[in-house]
């Protein structure tokens, strides 16, 4: 395989994952001290650059608090997964940005299929991924991941499940 | 001509929705109240675009010509700040073809030019060109009619808050707001120049339910363990762990623990709790400099109530929650079943670095659709919304918790703020009571029933 299609099989698999409720396994994917960001955004046509002093949609800059995300909808006590919306994560454009032996960068763009059981309603979120994985000796996990939302408008939940 | 009387029939039914006997411990609401597109039309026409409503913050449009756009019920408007920092809320409509004439969310403009047949207007609104003007051919009446943009019948502010109202006939802002001025103070007051900013980064979201879910909600204290078990959960491990200890604070031992509520005139509310433990810090807290500052600023007791949890609501259309960090919400209703959301963090201005950002990690911790709290709420207002399609089951039993003992020991707490709410409630931490709904529900009776006299 070229390290491209590496790339792309890698993002396949994160999808794959979320989409099969496998959250060990995709929680696995990421650093202890992963970066994990959706920003808001600013105004119609740039979103927010620092988590520090401007709103993000989602920000963790470290895998527990992907973790607790895991945790919340795996108690059965938050009713956003009660039950819980089926997804399919569809990813394509990917493209990659940077590589050296340390690490790769890619962007990719993704349609996430959300469609609630409980009352047969749908919609899809749908924007653009931009990863940084690091090569770990064989394994390659997950540095950082920066989610661009273009429909930020969310119909009553979003969670890392539906992006 | 039978239009308008069966109008006026429905708004006296839709008034008599709100069952409200106090003298007899009543107080229930018909479940049409949420699901009834009649009652919806009700609300948009005669509260929504008849009362003061929440637009902005003076903040948000800082300089000569800043602008924003906004909604007051179906209205589009634009906010705009002119040459000599004058405010100005103006239906964003064109006055040639109606074209909404700024489709933008926020900007700077020193001019507003419709893109349909480009008449122009300035930062105040005035009309400054008519393209073709000469060789229109209009009527002589023409040159005589006003071609500005139209303004709103009342525009008022208060510390910064912009109120905005489609109907000239409401009282003066400040008496509207009343005593729920004290409860915007305690935010406000939080900053060294007592003036308040929203944070970069607007969050807007829907949820399929009425909007008097959201309302209630804002001052429902009952439902946060059982809704939000699985966020207090993550809390008490946090906690445990000891992976946050910002900003966390302690009442004195002789405060005593409780859960309260005041209710105030023009549908006005706040609820608040005294806890010796909290799970969460607060900004405020986080920076022993800032809260030496706040304390000579305003005093001890103040300060105890910036460091208390405390739901505000300004009727009809605005929450500031004041927690971990500061939400200012804002709702306006789409269908009776169906509401969009507005969610900006709110902070002062002057915090420091440290304190911003434990300020705003803090409110995407809690809040909005990607929250770890709010998202639980969303969910439940659909749930309710669906629940109350069994119109069979009559009224819910959901407005009766303190209905038995409004009043109790409140004297002490309102003393402290030097206010004297009409009406005021208090229990034990876990008391949620649900009478302070009732001021809004009251405000809402009163504005249909107004509409209803008025209807010819």
């Amino acid at each position: 395989m070229t390290e491209l299609e590496q790339a792309a099989a890698f993002l396949f698999r994160e999808a794959r994952h979320l989409d099969m409720h496998e959250w060990d396994a995709w929680v696995a994917m990421y650093r202890k001290d992963a970066v994990y960001w959706l920003p808001a955004w600013r105004d119609e046509y740039q979103t927010t650059t620092d988590p520090q002093t401007e709103v993000s949609m989602i920000f963790h800059n470290t895998r527990l608090g992907l973790e607790e995300r895991i945790a919340r909808i795996e108690s059965r006590k938050s009713i956003t997964a009660l039950p819980l919306p089926r997804t399919l994560h569809q990813i394509g454009n990917v493209e990659l940005r940077a590589a050296s032996p340390a690490q790769i960068e890619t962007e990719a763009t993704f349609a996430v299929h959300v469609y609630d059981p409980r009352t047969a309603k749908e919609h899809t979120r749908f924007g653009r991924y931009q990863h940084v994985i690091s090569r770990e000796q064989e394994t390659w996990l997950i540095a950082k991941k920066k989610i661009i939302l273009v429909n930020d408008k969310v119909p009553a939940v979003l969670d890392f499940y539906s992006i | 001509m039978n239009l308008p009387i069966r109008h006026r029939g429905n708004l006296h039914e839709i008034a008599a929705l709100v069952d409200d006997r106090p003298a007899e411990h009543i107080f229930q609401i018909d479940r049409r109240v949420f699901v009834d597109p009649q009652v919806y039309e009700a609300e948009i026409r005669h509260i929504f675009e008849a009362t003061w409503v929440f637009v902005g913050l003076e903040s948000q449009i800082p300089k000569p010509h800043d602008f924003l756009t906004t909604h007051i019920g179906r209205h589009p408007v634009l906010l705009s700040r002119d040459q000599d920092n004058k405010i100005s809320c103006l239906l964003n409509t064109c006055r040639h073809r109606g074209t909404l004439v700024c489709p933008f969310k926020s900007g700077n403009r020193k001019l507003h030019v419709c893109r349909y047949h480009a008449w122009s207007y300035d930062s105040a609104g005035r009309n400054v060109a008519i393209p073709e003007r000469a060789t229109g051919q209009y009527p002589d009446g023409f040159d005589h009619e006003n071609h500005d943009l139209i303004h709103v019948a009342r525009l008022g502010s208060y510390r910064g808050f912009i109120f905005a109202s489609l109907s000239a006939d409401v009282p003066a802002l400040d008496d509207f707001l009343g005593e729920a001025k004290a409860f915007l103070d305690l935010v406000i007051d939080q900053s060294p120049t007592g003036q308040l900013e929203v944070v970069p980064g607007e969050i807007s979201y829907t949820f399929d339910a009425n909007w008097k879910l959201q309302f209630e909600n804002g001052l429902d204290y009952y439902h946060f363990g059982a809704t939000h078990a699985s966020y207090v959960d993550i809390l008490k491990k946090r906690a445990s762990l000891a992976t946050s200890e910002a900003g966390f604070s302690k009442e004195a031992a002789s405060e005593g623990e409780g859960q309260g509520s005041f209710s105030f005139d023009h549908g006005h509310a706040v609820n608040w709790s005294i806890k010796q433990t909290t799970l969460y810090g607060r900004p405020l807290a986080s920076d022993p400099q800032l809260l030496q500052a706040a304390r000579s600023r305003v005093g001890p007791d103040r300060v105890k109530w910036m460091l208390r949890q405390r739901n505000l609501t300004i009727f009809p259309n605005l929450q500031v929650i004041d927690i971990s960090s500061a939400q200012l919400r804002t709702w306006r209703p789409l269908a009776a079943n169906k509401t969009e959301m507005v969610s900006h963090c709110l902070a002062p201005v002057g915090e420091p670095a440290a304190a911003r950002a434990l300020r705003i990690r803090n409110y995407e911790d809690f809040f909005n659709p990607t929250g770890l709290a709010s998202s639980d709420d969303n969910v439940m207002y659909e749930f309710c919304q669906s629940g109350y399609e069994a119109e069979q089951a009559g009224y819910t039993q959901g407005y009766l918790r303190g209905a038995a003992g409004a009043g109790i020991g409140t004297g002490r707490h309102a003393k402290e703020l030097g206010v004297s709410p009409a009406e005021s409630a208090f229990g034990a931490v876990s008391f949620g009571g649900e009478t302070n709904f009732y001021a809004g529900y009251r405000e809402w009776r009163r504005l249909i029933e107004r509409a209803a006299a008025k209807a010819i």
